[in-house]
């Protein structure tokens, strides 16, 4: 299943707004999203289970996508988060 | 016997009234039915119907909170409705149930689950979102056992005391019958504490053993609040019933003040008309820049309509947005600026190569015509709602430009705006065409531009960003921007001057404008007209009706004239204007 590695560009991380919208992204998503940290890997859909990552500004996560058009979906996940999520970066 | 506490004061304003002590919100320490009493689908099927419900009632709660108080207020409670509908806590919640136990059990170890996560977390953010848990998982529970969750009100006008209060017990208290807000805990920057201050109620936190003076009082007990001093008096004696008499009178004067005000235009004291409008970021802002007595809008700032979404608008929602701001302000101005992204608001569906240093990027203006499909996009939308309205008494549309740098930019917009009009058949007669003044080559060479738009606007955030190389996000540097030094206040003349020159009017959008000693000083310097947050509206009028104009201008080129830096500057305006 494809995963990739990104670095966090934003300065609040995975907080706030920004995990909603990559929460929300991932739940509109077709196939199953999951994102890790440190080796702990949570469903992306679940705003909860993203925010208890705790994932700061430049820490580095990993999208993991399994389903129909899986590397579609990761490339739109990873822009996503490459874009910011709705933040300066 | 009168007895006085002193709290930390988290709302202004002042009340004398009964007291309502509030019980404690039942929490989980409630005695919940350990196992199961159906079968494993019964029981999810009733954990499905909590957590809709409870989802339900957050996302009206957030549309109450929003329409009563503000979009940033109804914030938390957006998120209080997305915790109940994650599929995560579902997830573990239906694991408990089979093994056994029961849905409410089974809701308090899932949310407990995540709660340990979070208040394991080095981060304030999301350590106080381990408290929104709480709150969010009490109403599941108490739903979950045919509870109700409404809040107990009082049956009159009371100040109304608590141990705690979460902003959901906050927000669900009728607004009508609460004169004052006291809670033994919490902090002034505590939700429910925002919230007060949001909804003109005073507010004391922190007040410890209110509760208990309450109670030894006994039933019908009055209680005085000071929202300023923190000062909280039990059964007040006759002198400080007088004392605090007098002190709420003279709040309700200034509100009536402003409040007769509402209706009556912006000007000086000797009949200079000065528009005094809303900045605009949110549909539920509308509402409250009407009752602020706004003068139509000066900004609105387009670019939420796209945020916090995956894909793009379409047009038709676009129009119906445009429309209702347009209906909200008969015969005003509305000055559309077309979606300011980039910077500090970048779009999901905008991929966009990293930027060494975006706010000098490609942003605003420079993004429109790069990408024009957006653009295009918009510009129809706004021209098909003209047209929708075109029979309608409505506010008149404006269009205006973010971050123009070159005239060559300006006049690249215009002819996209010209082609998408002619498109769809529609006439731009008596739609003003304008641009934000926010890079320095602009302010610099306003006169290059004037003759070319019927306005100009300041946008005094960025330009004061651009003119001093200071970061506005930046704490450490923040201080080094500021528009009362006389090299910014001087350069905003100068725009004004060189606008008027080639036919345009000239405002200010920016945070500059809702600070009554700046708003006077522009004003001095020939600003047409001000856009500023709702909330200093009624302020800023009240102000600008006691000055004359040429008191204005006569502070304002003394102020430039003398010098020194802005705190200098600031107390000159201040002292020339009687202000202060």
């Amino acid at each position: 299943m494809p995963e990739r590695t990104v670095n966090l560009p934003n300065p609040s991380g995975l907080h706030a707004r920004p995990a909603k919208v990559f929460a929300k992204a991932a739940k509109a998503a077709p196939g199953e999203v999951t994102v890790s940290k440190d080796g702990r890997e949570v469903n992306a859909a679940s705003v909860l289970s993203v925010l208890t990552l705790d994932c700061h500004q430049g820490d580095a996560i990993t999208i993991k996508v399994e389903g129909d058009d899986a590397e579609a979906t990761l490339d739109e996940l990873v822009a996503l988060v490459e874009s910011g999520m709705g933040e300066d970066t | 016997v009168t007895t006085t506490l002193t709290g930390r004061p988290a709302a202004p304003g002042a009340a004398l009234a009964l007291a309502f002590a509030l019980a404690d919100a039942p929490g989980a320490d409630q005695p919940l039915s350990q196992a199961r009493e159906g079968d494993v689908d019964a029981e999810v099927a009733r954990l499905d119907a909590a957590l809709a419900t409870a989802g339900e009632q957050l996302t009206a709660l957030a549309e109450r909170v929003a329409e009563s108080a503000g979009e940033d207020e109804a914030e938390i409670f957006e998120a209080h409705a997305e915790f109940a509908e994650d599929p995560e806590l579902r997830d573990q919640a239906i694991e408990v149930i089979e093994s056994g136990a029961s849905a409410e059990r089974a809701v308090v170890a899932a949310f407990g689950t995540f709660r340990e996560l979070l208040a394991a977390s080095a981060s304030e953010y999301l350590a106080a979102r381990a408290e929104d848990l709480d709150d969010v998982r009490d109403r599941v529970v108490a739903l979950l056992q045919g509870r109700s969750v409404e809040v107990e009100a009082p049956i009159v006008r009371s100040v109304v005391l608590a141990r705690e209060l979460t902003p959901s017990r906050t927000a669900s208290l009728p607004r009508e019958l609460i004169a004052a807000l006291v809670t033994e805990t919490g902090s002034p920057t505590s939700h429910a504490a925002i919230l007060a201050r949001s909804l003109g109620i005073p507010a004391v936190v922190a007040c410890e053993g209110v509760l208990a003076a309450v109670e030894a009082a006994g039933e019908g007990v009055e209680v005085a609040v000071d929202g300023r001093s923190g000062e909280v008096v039990i059964a007040p004696d006759e002198r400080l019933r007088t004392e605090v008499a007098d002190r709420i009178e003279a709040e309700e004067a200034r509100r009536e003040a402003l409040e007769e005000l509402r209706d009556q235009p912006g000007r000086t004291a000797d009949g200079h008309h000065v528009e005094l409008a809303a900045n605009l970021g949110n549909p539920g802002d509308l509402e409250a820049a009407i009752a602020a007595g706004a003068e139509g809008s000066g900004l609105v700032r387009t670019e939420f309509l796209f945020q916090d979404r995956a894909d793009e608008p379409s047009v038709d929602d676009q129009v119906g947005f445009y429309l209702d701001v347009l209906r909200a302000f008969p015969g005003q101005r509305v000055v559309f600026r077309t979606m300011d992204i980039g910077a500090d608001k970048p779009l999901a569906f905008v991929a966009r190569d990293p930027e060494e240093n975006p706010a000098l990027g490609l942003r605003g203006i420079r993004l429109h015509l790069a990408r024009p499909e957006l653009f295009r996009d918009q510009l129809r939308a706004l021209i098909r709602a003209h047209r929708a309205a075109a029979r309608e008494d409505v506010g008149k549309l404006a269009v205006m430009f973010p971050l123009v740098a070159l005239p060559a930019e300006l006049f690249a917009a215009r002819n996209l705006l010209t082609a998408v009009a002619e498109e769809e058949h529609v006439s731009l007669e008596g739609v003003e065409v304008g641009m934000m003044v926010e890079v320095p080559s602009a302010a610099v060479g306003a006169g290059r531009f004037a003759e070319h738009v019927d306005f100009l606007s300041i946008g005094t955030n960025d330009l004061l960003q651009y003119l001093f190389a200071v970061d506005r996000l930046n704490g450490a540097v923040a201080d080094l921007a500021d528009v009362c030094d006389p090299v910014a206040l001087g350069l905003i003349g100068r725009v004004i001057a060189d606008g008027h020159a080639g036919g345009a009017w000239v405002g200010i959008c920016g945070e500059a404008a809702s600070d009554p000693v700046v708003a006077a000083a522009l004003v001095g310097l020939g600003a047409d007209e001000l856009s500023m947050t709702r909330v200093a509206i009624p302020e800023v009028k009240d102000v600008l009706r006691g000055l004359e104009l040429e008191r204005c201008r006569h502070a304002v080129h003394t102020a430039i004239e003398e010098g020194g830096d802005a705190t200098d500057v600031r107390a000159l305006l201040e002292e020339q204007l009687g202000l202060g």
